[in-house]
């Protein structure tokens, strides 16, 4: 073997070194395979079912082009979810971010109690969706909580059957998904405040700053990204898991006045024999998603 | 004000590790040195501590309650007390076996995925260029991917599987939901381990799997803890998908499944009901129990890598 140039030495280096790193990530094969098969996988199938006019899992199905998509956007009922879940996001979203980071602020300066209203804050991290419906339908049952503290009150004439009401039914889903998830948010704000030097809430407080502007104008601008974070896991939270609820709840109902498009996405598919039309529903979801994703990235960028 | 801002910005990682910030403090706090504003503060959240806690009060309570107590005196912890309402929970749901097939289905899948989430790590970890960037990136990726768009098609690949009406196809399935956060918070945490201390395993022969196994894997275990108790919450408390994939036969259905059972069959009666909820959510709260801490990590974890 003649000598070889230094140019070819290491290219050969890299190439063997590239060999050897391939070799190495082989490991990761098996998991690569699996996010394919079961999370890749389906959700490319999903563009694929949206385009197929099919009426149960398993009848035929023929091909429809965008035709479910144009139904769609004629569908009355399509527009009603539309609506209460952009109502849903925008009831929900700020009650939850805001809320939420000022009860981390809070929290944060370590009043007497905290450790037991962190603790009590934790117990919604543990419910299953259905455990957490299950909760309500107690809490909002004609004679449930609710209607038995009004009762207590003297205030029977405002008591109703709030899943059953058509007006109450949706705010009550709001409701549910409030309370469960404030909680878990305020928690992971509580931490990333904490992270925060203490020496800069310190100097504000010489310089005169109350709590209400080192809330705002020194801690909120800090966690502006973490804020973010928070606000995309709400968002994703809201729009696709509160279909459980939903259907624990209420089935949508009374009529449709609790459907949210998460939830038509189950109920075309499962209940009504629309599998093909229920996907088209569920691509607008996903991109509802991916567009929220992008927003919501976007707005909280970190300024400084 | 301009000064406070310029001071550094804490990274990102440091909020995964809250540390106490020593400081002086008055009795209560930091707020009892602010004017009469702290009292709007303190009621605000006392108040929803209060509508955080009512719904949970009046589950626990309900559950050890008859009935028509329950309608008559709702809020009183002072009624006779019973435990009939567990005994019909369990029998009327088949909440036994549907406690085992969950616990079959929790461990069969936390299991799976360490065993496929634990070598990619190990590789993620060691790689050095640009081919473990980009499969390191595939796995974040899985982040932005909602699972529950693809609800249908996933029902679909059961059928063609053979697998649908089975608990086995939900081992299968959940590991895949869990990898990517699995897989990146074991990446960053092998990735900690020193060099030096796997040369020196290597100069004592040892293979890639020694190494694994008796370097990386013991180092790694805080990190294992926190994404097995991830893990273990949301496969415990899935409900969709195994409502659609196995389906309502009460021999195979989970606890979260066979939960809403009962309300079906006890309308009026919220007190079973009520024991059910507290059944199925006492793996759960044991495992809180016991990690409390690392549990609060962990769900921080889960948020600050999403």
């Amino acid at each position: 073997m003649t000598a070889l140039s230094p140019d070819v030495v290491a290219l050969r280096r890299r190439r063997s070194r590239r060999r050897s790193e391939m070799l190495q990530l082989s490991a990761t094969l098996p998991a690569l395979l699996w996010f394919l098969v079961f999370t890749i996988g389906p959700l490319v199938s999903l563009f694929y079912f949206s385009t197929v006019n099919w009426r149960g899992l398993i009848a035929p199905r023929t091909p429809a082009g965008f035709e479910n998509f144009v139904r769609l956007a004629g569908d009355p009922v399509v527009w009603l979810a539309t609506g209460n879940t952009i109502l849903q996001l925008v009831v929900t979203l700020p009650i939850v971010v805001v809320g939420a980071f000022m009860i981390a602020y809070y929290l944060n300066l370590k009043p007497r109690g905290h450790r037991f209203v962190r603790a009590l804050m934790f117990t919604p991290v543990l419910l299953s969706a259905s455990a957490l419906a299950m909760v309500f339908i107690g809490v909002f049952a004609p004679k449930g909580m609710i209607n038995g503290f009004l009762e207590i009150l003297g205030l029977e004439q405002l008591a109703r059957p709030w899943l059953a009401n058509g007006d109450s039914a949706m705010l009550s889903i709001i409701i549910v998904t409030i309370w469960c998830s404030m909680s878990v948010s305020a928690i992971m704000l509580a931490a990333r405040l904490n992270s925060i030097d203490a020496s800069v809430f310190e100097a504000a407080e010489i310089d005169g700053c109350g709590h209400f502007r080192r809330m705002w104008s020194i801690a909120w601008p800090m966690c502006r990204e973490f804020v973010g974070v928070v606000t995309m896991l709400q968002f994703l939270w809201t729009l696709f898991s509160s279909a459980a609820v939903v259907l624990l709840l209420t089935k949508g109902g009374p009529g449709n006045a609790t459907a949210t498009l998460s939830f038509l996405v189950y109920d075309f598919a499962f209940n009504q024999s629309k599998v093909g039309y229920s996907q088209a529903v569920a691509v607008v979801l996903f991109v509802v998603g991916v567009v929220g994703i992008l927003v919501i990235r976007r707005a909280f960028r970190q300024k400084y | 004000m301009t000064t406070t801002l310029e001071a550094p910005a804490p990274s990102r990682t440091t909020a995964s590790a809250p540390r106490s910030t020593p400081r002086r403090r008055t009795r209560g706090g930091a707020l009892a040195r602010t004017g009469p504003s702290k009292y709007f503060a303190h009621a605000g959240v006392w108040l929803y501590v209060i509508l955080l806690a009512a719904p949970l009060y009046y589950l626990l309570i309900s559950a050890f309650k008859r009935n028509t107590d329950i309608f008559n005196q709702p809020f009183s912890p002072f009624t006779p007390l019973t435990l009939d309402n567990f005994g019909l929970a369990f029998s009327q749901a088949s909440l036994g076996t549907a406690l085992l097939n969950s616990a079959y289905i929790t461990i069969g899948a936390e299991v799976l995925t360490l065993a496929l989430a634990v070598p990619a790590a190990f590789a993620l970890a060691r790689a050095k260029g640009s081919l473990g960037q980009m499969v390191e990136r595939i796995f974040a990726l899985g982040f932005l991917i909602p699972g529950f768009a693809a609800l249908v098609p996933t029902v679909l690949l059961s059928i063609a599987m053979h697998l649908f009406h089975t608990r086995e196809f939900l081992i299968l399935f959940l590991p895949a939901s869990a990898m990517p956060l699995t897989v990146i918070l074991l990446t960053q945490a092998m990735r900690a381990v020193p060099a030096e201390l796997e040369e020196s395993a290597v100069l004592d022969g040892a293979g890639p799997l020694r190494v694994l196994w008796s370097v990386y894997v013991p180092l790694a275990v805080p990190t294992l803890t926190v994404v097995a108790i991830l893990n273990f919450l949301s496969f415990w408390n899935e409900y969709f998908f195994s409502l659609v994939i196995i389906g309502p036969e009460a021999t195979l259905r989970t606890a979260q499944v066979a939960l809403p059972t009962l309300s079906i069959a006890n309308a009026a009666q919220y007190g079973v009901l009520a024991a059910g909820i507290l059944i199925t959510l006492i793996p759960a709260y044991l495992v809180y129990a016991v990690f409390a801490e690392k549990m609060e990590n962990a769900v921080l974890a889960g948020a600050l890598k999403g």
